[in-house]
């Protein structure tokens, strides 16, 4: 990989300066070379083996405040010049958006170096050692005689080069590296299913959990299931495991971004510098933490990371903008362009000091939420209706599984009635959070 | 490096178009399939895709942006016994082609077979189920603009309560060539168009969203002779302002009723997903060891049909060159059938039934649904609502999920009360869950009405997006878990 290097570089500035000849007032082009190497293991065996280089070009070109975006997997030079020809004669067709227009260069600069996203080891791991942890991490929760079947376990890795370079004279490039090694499993006979897993994904391979961690979570998760109750249909308290919490902060960016904002498909629309939740409430989204899986130097407009507190202590700070949004709110872009819309970067909630234990012990009667099933989330009313799994709490302890309800509530309500955060933050997914105990949400049964 | 001018499309019609788009001929993917199984593997293939998609997105009152993407590449499977080793690539090159060739062949670690691959022998029918009269590749951007911007104004001039409306329209233009070492050498170009509204409602500080689109394997002509644009954004309108006097949904078991259409998600879920060949043959699916068994009532008889003409998830053959046929799955609440790919089918002896299917170049085949319906019933629609006294009625859905235990859900964005036998009030949004084996002896009654939902949904497994349709008729389910909060 690292041998072409110059090559993507110098395709990416030929293509901008192509662009500029060829009548686009701007132009901007990305370009990624990724290797990925997956196997998926079960019973004992190998059943795929997948390994693959691949590359991708993508590029924006404005003209008249006119836009057109194009992509190819084929770099041949005739096919991208035809591309870039196509989409300046396309932006001509197009309306003007006053708005429109590549972000101005940034005199700021994030090290991309000192944000550790590229670990060598992974690069010099052998197909040997990466088959023989998915091997030993299923075989590991297979010895547990309650597990009766497996979806298997996997080990994926990837790295990844990306350049973005600009008309304005932005050129950023970078390296960097994925892993993850996960499980998943059944028990119970086969009228009787419960399944969950485990994984555990990282930058850097030394940071992966063990296959033994791997698989006692992902057993531990799944037999906790076994024999579930359907429960009444009523008004409790819900505890989020950081899995469900996670799926929560998901809901709230798509709910906070300016594009979002600005098309009204958010119910957070108009509430900044507002109250939206309880004080115990804060929200950050952080693209320069070291290491971690949501961690870039710059974003797709060629704007640095930076930190962004979104809400603190209740109050709503700011919206996660790319530059268009940011311009069209007459807001300050937050490091949060994604291609051509808003994503997130380490976006978390903050952690609270009460451990999940405690949660749990002072709550007389409640639900703890392990797993959900299908989508419904508006975010344009902020209403949420899951299928749910849990586990019933009774006196401050776990009673029994339940299965089969739903949960459902409004997400400007449930941030307003946060009772608990846990100390618990682990950042396993670049949007995560810990344990949250929310006062009352319809679980709906019987 | 060989150079290769292998992404031009001529306009002229060429008699071996998989020279053009991949530049390889015959011979070379012979010689590719004999390196791939130079490790003893059992089955090799090469599956050649060449793809153009285009797109134009209007919000805000304006045609925002408009994109463009072509993709290339191609992906070498080599299967020994149950393992599959699997290599792709978007560099052509005859020498890179080779590599990945070898890369999959490394999954299988022995020696060659004694026969090399017999020669590959053209099998492309010239028959399509793709119904195309005005080609969306070949209409003018211009054209393409204006039904965007039929839908857009529609949708706007509804009603004023509609704050802000989005529509994209997006086609594509799949090439691909399947070659493998029983011989088979077969192509297909699969066309596909849509068009979708957003529409959201404001009153009073509140907010609503609508949803509604179409399209299909078809030309543009389907926009004017099928689903007008303007229907498409007056619909989305229409569901935002209803569900601005939408009450809260109910929560709790009680009886439902289906619309036709859309339920199919429902078939899709609770039943499709879980005879798709690979669950059955891991024994994970809750159905695996139900085959000629009773699972639901007399009244429920299921397909899945990729040769419906123009549906989106239909095709010509699947995605590893097996033509598909219509496939019974279950038969008056019997199990009949499963939906197999060549793995699958291999391993359990069973009869390929056209199912195998793929996102793109990048992902191996495994078992998927195309056109998943119930086939309808007797009895009339009216009938089914008038018998119940007090319950729930879904209209639109908007999707839904299943594990392999049966236990699924789905998403209604828009339902009604039904009391003493007709509709009362519009409720929103609810999720409503069961488990297959209980709810499908449930179904009660089934309508006379069968109708298939939005020619706009995408089904994800595994990490892959395929195009499908679901059908349903009037259904009436005895009770299930509604998830509401009132």
């Amino acid at each position: 990989m690292k041998k072409e290097a110059p090559t993507l570089r110098d395709l990416a500035e030929t293509l901008v300066a192509y662009a500029r000849t060829s009548g686009a007032d701007e132009a901007e082009v990305s370009v990624s070379d990724g290797y990925e190497f997956n196997v998926d293991v079960r019973k004992g065996r190998i059943e795929q083996l997948i390994e693959a280089g691949s590359r991708v070009c993508g590029l924006r070109v404005i003209k008249d405040k006119k836009t057109a975006f194009a992509s190819s997997s084929d770099l041949e030079m005739g096919t991208l010049k035809r591309l870039v020809r196509n989409a300046v004669r396309r932006a001509e067709l197009g309306n003007p958006d006053e708005f429109a227009g590549l972000a101005p260069l940034s005199k700021e600069r994030v090290d991309a170096s000192a944000l550790k996203l590229y670990d060598p080891a992974i690069a010099g791991l052998d197909s040997k050692t990466k088959i023989g942890l998915a091997l030993a991490t299923e075989r590991t929760a297979l010895r547990d005689k309650r597990i009766t079947n497996s979806y298997g376990a996997t080990f994926a890795s990837n790295e990844i080069h990306s350049v973005l370079t600009m008309s304005n004279g932005f050129v950023g490039e970078y390296e960097q590296t994925y892993c993850g090694l996960g499980v998943g499993l059944q028990a119970g006979d086969t009228d009787n299913r419960v399944e969950d897993s485990w994984s555990s994904s990282k930058r850097h391979f030394k940071d992966l959990e063990s296959p033994e961690a791997i698989a006692r979570k992902a057993v531990e998760r799944t037999v906790r299931q076994l024999k579930p109750r359907k429960i009444k249909t009523q008004n409790v308290p819900v505890i989020f495991e950081p899995t469900q919490t996670a799926w929560l902060m998901g809901f709230l960016f798509g709910c906070v971004t300016g594009t979002a904002v600005y098309q009204k498909a958010t119910f957070l629309e108009g509430k900044l510098g507002r109250r939206v939740g309880n004080e115990r409430l804060t929200v950050v989204d952080d693209g320069l933490l070291p290491g971690k899986l949501g961690t870039h130097p710059f974003d797709s407009d060629g704007m640095p990371s930076r930190r962004t507190v979104v809400i603190e202590r209740g109050v709503l700070k700011n919206y996660l903008c790319n530059y268009y949004a940011a311009r069209k709110l007459r807001l300050k872009s937050t490091g949060n362009a994604d291609g051509n819309g808003v994503g997130p970067n380490n976006f978390y909630l903050e952690a609270g000091t009460v451990s999940p234990k405690d949660i749990i012990a002072g709550t007389k009667r409640g639900l703890i939420l392990i797993r959900t099933l299908g989508h419904g989330l508006n975010s344009v009313t902020g209403d949420i209706s899951r299928g749910a799994f849990g586990l019933w709490v009774e006196g401050g302890e776990v009673a029994y599984p339940v299965s089969e309800v739903t949960i459902s509530g409004n997400l400007g309500r449930i941030l307003e009635g946060i009772e608990a955060i846990g100390s618990d933050l682990e950042f396993l997914s670049p949007v995560t959070g810990p344990t949250v105990k929310v006062a009352e949400m319809t679980v709906a049964g019987e | 490096m060989k150079k290769q001018n292998r992404s031009l499309l001529r306009a002229t019609a060429a008699p071996l178009p998989y020279i053009d788009h991949f530049g390889l001929s015959p011979a070379d993917l012979r010689g590719v399939l004999q390196l791939a199984l130079a490790s003893g593997g059992d089955f090799a293939e090469i599956f050649m895709e060449y793809r153009t998609y285009d797109f134009i997105n209007m919000e805000e009152d304006i045609i925002k942006e408009t994109a463009e993407a072509v993709s290339i590449g191609l992906g070498i499977r080599v299967i020994r016994g149950d393992r599959t080793g699997f290599g792709y690539t978007n560099d052509l090159s005859l020498d890179k082609v080779r590599k990945t060739a070898q890369t999959a062949a490394a999954i299988a670690r022995g020696k060659a077979g004694a026969v090399p691959p017999p020669a590959l022998r053209d099998r492309t029918r010239a028959t399509s189920r793709y119904i195309v009269r005005h080609p969306a590749h070949k209409a003018s951007l211009l054209a393409k603009m204006a039904l965007v911007r039929e839908a857009y104004a529609a949708a706007q001039a509804f009603d004023k309560r509609i704050a802000k409306v989005k529509a994209h329209y997006s086609d594509s233009l799949k090439h691909m060539c399947i070659a493998n070492s029983e011989g088979l050498l077969v192509r297909d170009t699969r066309p596909m168009v849509k068009l979708v509204c957003v529409a959201i409602s404001e009153k009073d500080g509140k907010r609503e969203s609508g949803y509604w689109g179409g399209g299909g394997r078809v030309g543009v002509e389907y926009f004017r002779d099928v689903l007008t644009p303007r229907r498409i954004g007056e619909e989305a309108a229409r569901e935002a302002v209803l569900l601005l006097g939408a009450a809260d949904a109910p929560a709790g078991e009680m009886p439902i009723v289906l619309a036709p259409g859309h339920s199919g998600v429902l078939i899709h879920e609770a039943v499709g997903h879980l005879l798709e060949a690979d669950f059955t043959r891991k024994k994970t699916s809750v159905f695996w060891n139900k085959m000629g068994k009773r699972v639901g009532s007399e009244l429920v008889t299921i397909y899945d049909d990729p040769t419906v003409p123009s549906f989106r998830g239909s095709y010509n053959i699947d995605d590893e060159g097996t033509p598909p046929r219509k496939t019974l799955l279950i038969e008056k609440g019997v199990i009949r059938g499963l939906l197999q790919d060549k793995l699958s089918c291999r391993l359990m002896r069973g009869r390929l039934t056209g199912h195998g299917r793929r996102q793109d170049y990048s992902c191996a085949p495994i078992p998927r649904m195309a056109n998943t319906y119930i086939a309808a019933g007797d009895d009339a629609p009216e009938d089914i609502l008038r018998s119940v006294k007090k319950g729930f009625y879904v209209a639109r859905l908007s999707g839904g999920q299943v594990e392999d235990s049966g236990k699924f859900t789905f998403s209604v964005s828009l339902g009604y009360l039904i009391e003493d036998g007709r509709l009362t009030a519009p409720v929103k949004q609810a999720t409503l869950i069961g488990t297959n084996i209980d709810i499908l002896k449930k179904i009660d009654m089934v309508g006379s009405d069968l109708e298939f939902g939005l020619q706009t949904g995408t089904c994800s497994k595994d990490g892959q997006d395929v195009p499908v349709t679901d059908g349903c008729p009037t259904l009436r389910i005895e009770k299930m878990t509604v998830g509401g909060t009132s």
